[in-house]
């Protein structure tokens, strides 16, 4: 190494990697560390490990019961709403352990947007107002500002289009596939860096199933997804990355190619390949 | 319980084991029509084309499969390794029908020598061999010996072609028949390109075990 001043040692690339936490560092947004949980006294996660790459789509699946919601809703802290869950280990959203005593876990849930299995858009609420409303919540007050959120978030969703001239109808009266692209924008519209997705087309037919698909594709560009699914061509179709777990154990996690085209364990293979059971 | 998509794949292991069997007897018999003058051309053809239209029922099958039960892993690698075994079986039909297709167009070639194509025709049909026997066991290691045997066959052809190109001399012993020599050399090349299609079939017997693709030589 040659000498330097401090001034030109602060310039250097290695020394800004080393500000950052080991998480950022390795070009990670999400770093699961030996993550367990319980529910009461039933461990449903095992010592769970992975990294998830920033602007990526990864895909959990797994058998049902395999811990794969539960690992999902760890990884912004929702399982705490769970009265018998706890959770031992750490989860790092950049370089911030979620879980240490000091994080809000408000700021994670909105740094963490969740989607659903079901759209829940707020029932008596309009079109307009289920995507305002969290920005309400969060104390923006300027309407100007929220319009302008509001309809990023819409055109966000590919759902602009569709709803721009009758923002002011219920949200409820919007198709299936239409309601979760509303679910979708109202996530949007916290600005997340991560969105969260729990099975979020097993209530949609193939059509809107197709579109939340692609709509994924076009999110991978601005954030980081995480999608559970139990559609294994699903997963195979939009995810960069799969995990694939078992029993509340992370099996085999890798680029999806990999894992669909060889899979390096042989669960995985039989699961994958439909041979299980 | 079966799952459907195994009933597809039978399917398509069953015509790959009918191919491997016909190709096998094709080359064999145009082989054994070089060394007796035999005419075979007919039923060559014939079986070549039913080689053809396997290799379509593979691939239509296998596109089937595909797009019906999406399969993953090793059924993915599979199917998509048939459709290439399919095509090199259909390769051996096609080359033995060259091979009694020359005999034809040159006539009579009793007085040649013919130890060239036989010798080379031994290696080759012992990798047909190797190559049908490493897909129904699955043996991933058969491709490096395939490899080693086209190696002495790429030899074989190599020391041909230059003693086919080297001018007669006075004293010269060879023959001076140009059609013992355009025969042998055409033959050598149609089992020098089955050989090589051996090796492939054999590749993808280790891609189908392995997931790995070893860049072809």
């Amino acid at each position: 190494m040659s000498w330097m001043s401090s001034e030109e040692y602060a310039n250097t690339t290695s020394y800004k990697l080393s500000l950052l936490s080991d998480t950022k560092r390795r070009g990670y947004k999400v770093s699961v560390k030996n993550l367990n949980s319980w529910f009461g006294s039933k461990q449903a996660l095992k010592d769970i490990n992975f990294d998830v790459k920033e602007n990526t789509v990864t895909a959990l699946i797994g058998p049902s019961g395999c811990g794969k919601t539960t690992l999902i809703r760890c990884l912004n802290r929702m399982n705490e709403m769970t009265s018998s869950a706890t959770v031992k280990g750490s989860v790092y959203l950049d370089d911030i352990d979620i879980y240490a005593s000091n994080v809000d876990p408000v700021i994670i849930k909105r740094r963490m947007g969740m989607v659903f299995q079901k759209p829940n858009p707020f029932p008596t609420m309009s079109i307009y107002d289920n995507v305002a409303a969290g920005l309400k919540l969060n104390g923006i007050r300027n309407k100007a500002l929220i319009r302008e959120i509001v309809e990023e978030s819409l055109k966000g969703a590919v759902l602009w289009d569709e709803v721009k001239d009758e923002l002011g109808k219920p949200g409820l009266s919007l198709s299936g596939g239409q309601q979760q692209r509303l679910c979708i924008a109202r996530a949007l519209a916290m600005q997340p860096e991560v969105l969260l997705m729990d099975e979020p087309t097993s209530a949609l037919d193939p059509i809107a199933s197709a579109k939340i698909e692609e709509l994924m594709n076009e999110l991978r560009k601005e954030l980081t997804v995480i999608i559970v699914t139990h559609n294994m061509q699903q997963a195979a179709r939009v995810s960069d990355y799969t995990a694939f777990m078992y029993l509340g154990e992370l099996v085999e996690y890798g680029p999806t190619k990999q894992i669909f085209e060889n899979p390096q364990k042989e669960l995985t293979e039989r699961y994958i390949s439909g041979k299980f059971g | 319980m079966t799952r459907l998509l195994d009933l597809g794949i039978d399917r398509i292991q069953n015509i790959i084991m009918d191919m491997a069997k016909l190709s096998e007897k094709s080359v064999t018999t145009a082989i054994e029509s070089y060394e007796k003058g035999t005419s075979t051309k007919k039923v060559i053809f014939e079986w070549s084309e039913q080689l053809r239209v396997l290799q379509d029922e593979v691939g239509d099958l296998a596109i089937e499969l595909i797009a019906r039960y999406q399969p993953v892993a090793t059924d993915l690698r599979f199917i998509r390794s048939c459709m290439e075994i399919a095509y090199g079986f259909s390769r051996f039909g096609r080359y033995a029908y060259d091979i009694v297709d020359v005999l034809e167009t040159m006539g009579s070639i009793t007085n040649c020598d013919k130890s060239a194509v036989l010798e080379m025709s031994c290696t080759v049909r012992e990798m047909i061999r190797i190559s049908v026997q490493a897909l129904q066991s699955k043996d991933k290691n058969a491709a490096e010996k395939l490899y080693q045997m086209d190696d002495t066959v790429d030899a074989l052809y190599r020391k041909y072609l230059r003693e086919a190109i080297t001018p007669y001399e006075k004293t010269d012993k060879r023959s001076f028949d140009p059609r013992c020599y355009i025969s042998a050399l055409l033959i050598l090349r149609y089992l020098e390109r089955i050989s090589d299609h051996a090796c492939y079939i054999g590749d993808s017997v280790h891609y189908i075990v392995t997931g790995t693709s070893s860049p072809r030589r």
